[in-house]
């Protein structure tokens, strides 16, 4: 469905991917691991179009998306929730969900949109008249993911849900998330949260230094040694 | 002490507003001195110039330092259509274009990239027009005499305040719009923005051509108000800075906040212009400072935090 071929990305002169490729089937729930500065998120932003890659290219099921902007990307089906949220904070809650649905296609279908929505998220119904900036950051993360859902997206883009959370909370938020991959929508995680993320998903890539170094099943990566002494922290493997 | 719902204070609000456009369509009528209304026309003037610049820079968020180059478009191409034998309504409406495509023509280039261009793009292209119409057309720009002889001022004056409704409502509109909405989120978070599908190139570009048409509406009100000027002077560099220093005042970002920014401003010129001469603007550049400084959200900010600490007392 979503499939990224030798994509070299740059920022400034500072190469920041070198011949990245994989590819995300329809329904699954596949992570990018990898350490801080690997080039996760600037992947992310790739297939997302805020960053035009010098080579290389995304398809979403067998479109080329090189030449187009973030936001027509958005209206063909691919979401991101940016790190940290990014919440509209003066925007109440129900505002920011309501940007959700931006696009045209999103729009029409906005109100069942917003009920499954609070299905998935409880916590946003209880806090749609209140201001973004007022809540806390599960609460934040919620609302971005919440948001991204908004536009029905075919793949949602996740950078760092956990980021800064606390470890109940980190728990709370992948049961959230396999239960949106359950409901249908293809997920592609990038996540410092090695050991959790590759729990939970089906097929996950390694990245370290812009370069795809390894991919597997989450259980088979579990077991891989250099990924138990690297990201795990496991010094008996 | 029984609450006002919100019906109820939207009843007040409407009411209040209606009450203040009667009494502004009433005062030519019942003040009789040409000094008054003139200064009418000047709070007037800044409230359409304040609420136009509001536009782009405060719901958008695009620091504009070349508003003057939008008024100065507006005010001469109006004053060359009219003076030449059209009628006033299509020579306003053509001034207001011409705004626009001057607007556009910086605008796609600037906002492609982000950052500080747009603000010097804008600043350049006023003071490239200032200088140039200065070096061409530096006759003063008169009325002829057989207008000078039915000159009457009531008819500028309800011009100025039908392109100042004009201004508000469409801001009004705006922000209350699925435009509008998308228009904020740029502002808010470019990022995140785009990543919902708002294109922030094209929203971008929205506010401008607003801002510039109205900034241009009311260049061609003052051309068709004033009986002589240099064509100069409507494109100096203190009708972007005046204009800018009554938004922050006043409040960015909000309907009312250019409104009252203009309205104090003007009117305390008014008075310190009578006692202190230029010293006014030294007056002002302190006070645009201070408000920097310690009230960011200017007068609606604080009224702002005002009512919600009433609110929490109650």
């Amino acid at each position: 469905m979503l499939k990224i071929e030798n994509i070299n990305a740059f920022y400034g002169d500072l190469q920041a991917l070198w011949g990245i490729s994989f590819e995300v089937n329809e329904g699954e729930l596949v992570a990018l691991v990898g350490p801080n500065g690997a080039g996760k998120t600037t992947t992310l932003r790739v297939i997302s179009g805020l960053l035009k890659p010098r080579a290389g290219n995304v398809r979403l099921d067998n479109r080329d998306l090189g030449k187009e902007d973030a936001h027509k990307i958005v209206e063909l089906g691919i979401s991101q929730v940016l790190e940290g949220g990014k919440v509209f904070t003066a925007m109440s809650v129900l505002e920011n969900l309501e940007l959700g649905a931006f696009v045209g296609r999103a729009r029409k279908v906005r109100d069942e949109t917003i009920k499954w929505v609070y299905h998935i998220f409880p916590r946003l119904e209880e806090r749609k008249t209140q201001r973004a900036g007022t809540l806390s950051g599960g609460e934040r993360q919620m609302l971005a993911i919440g948001r991204a859902l908004m536009a029905k997206p075919k793949v949602l883009l996740l950078d760092e849900p956990s980021f800064g959370l606390a470890p109940i909370l980190v728990e709370q938020m992948f049961e959230m998330i396999t239960e949106i991959n359950k409901q249908g929508v293809t997920v592609l995680l990038v996540e410092q949260n090695v050991r959790a993320a590759l729990e939970l998903t089906n097929r996950a890539y390694v990245i370290e230094n812009g370069r795809i170094v390894g991919q597997g099943t989450g259980d088979d990566l579990l077991s891989f040694e250099s990924i138990r002494s690297a990201y795990l922290g496991d010094c008996n493997a | 002490m029984s609450r006002t719902s919100p019906e109820q204070s939207r009843r007040i609000q409407i009411i209040f507003i209606l009450l203040l456009i009667a009494i502004l369509v009433a005062l030519p009528q019942v003040i009789k001195s040409d000094s008054t209304i003139n200064l009418a026309v000047y709070v007037l003037l800044f409230v359409s110039l304040a609420s136009s610049w509001n536009i782009l820079g405060g719901f958008s968020g695009q620091t504009n330092l070349g508003h003057a180059a939008f008024f100065g478009a507006g005010a001469l191409t109006t004053r060359m259509l009219w003076l030449s034998g059209w009628n006033l309504f299509p020579s306003l409406l053509a001034g207001g274009l011409v705004a626009v495509a001057l607007a556009l023509l910086i605008g796609v280039p600037a906002f492609r990239l982000r950052g500080v261009y747009f603000a010097i793009g804008t600043l350049a292209l006023s003071q490239i027009l200032y200088i140039t119409v200065g070096n061409m057309l530096p006759m003063i720009s008169s009325l002829p005499a057989q207008d000078l002889a039915v000159y009457q001022l009531a008819p500028r004056y309800y011009l100025f305040l039908a392109i100042a409704l004009f201004t508000i409502g469409a801001g009004y509109a705006l922000i209350n719009s699925r435009l509008g909405l998308g228009i904020m989120a740029v502002r808010e978070e470019e990022d995140a923005a785009e990543s919902l599908g708002v294109s922030a190139l094209k929203h971008k570009l929205v506010a401008l051509a607003l801002s510039a048409f109205f900034g241009g509406l009311t260049g061609g009100a003052f051309a068709f108000y004033h009986v002589g000027y240099y064509p100069q002077l409507t494109f100096g560099p203190e009708w972007t800075f005046d204009a800018l220093m009554m938004v922050y005042i006043g409040g960015m970002g909000t309907i009312v906040g250019p409104i009252i920014g203009a309205v104090f401003f003007v009117i305390l010129r008014e008075l310190l212009a009578l006692n202190l001469a230029e010293m006014h603007l030294i007056v002002f550049g302190t006070l645009f400072i201070l408000v920097v400084l310690f009230l960011p959200g200017g007068f609606m900010g604080v009224w702002g935090k005002i009512s919600k600490a009433l609110a929490r007392q109650q």
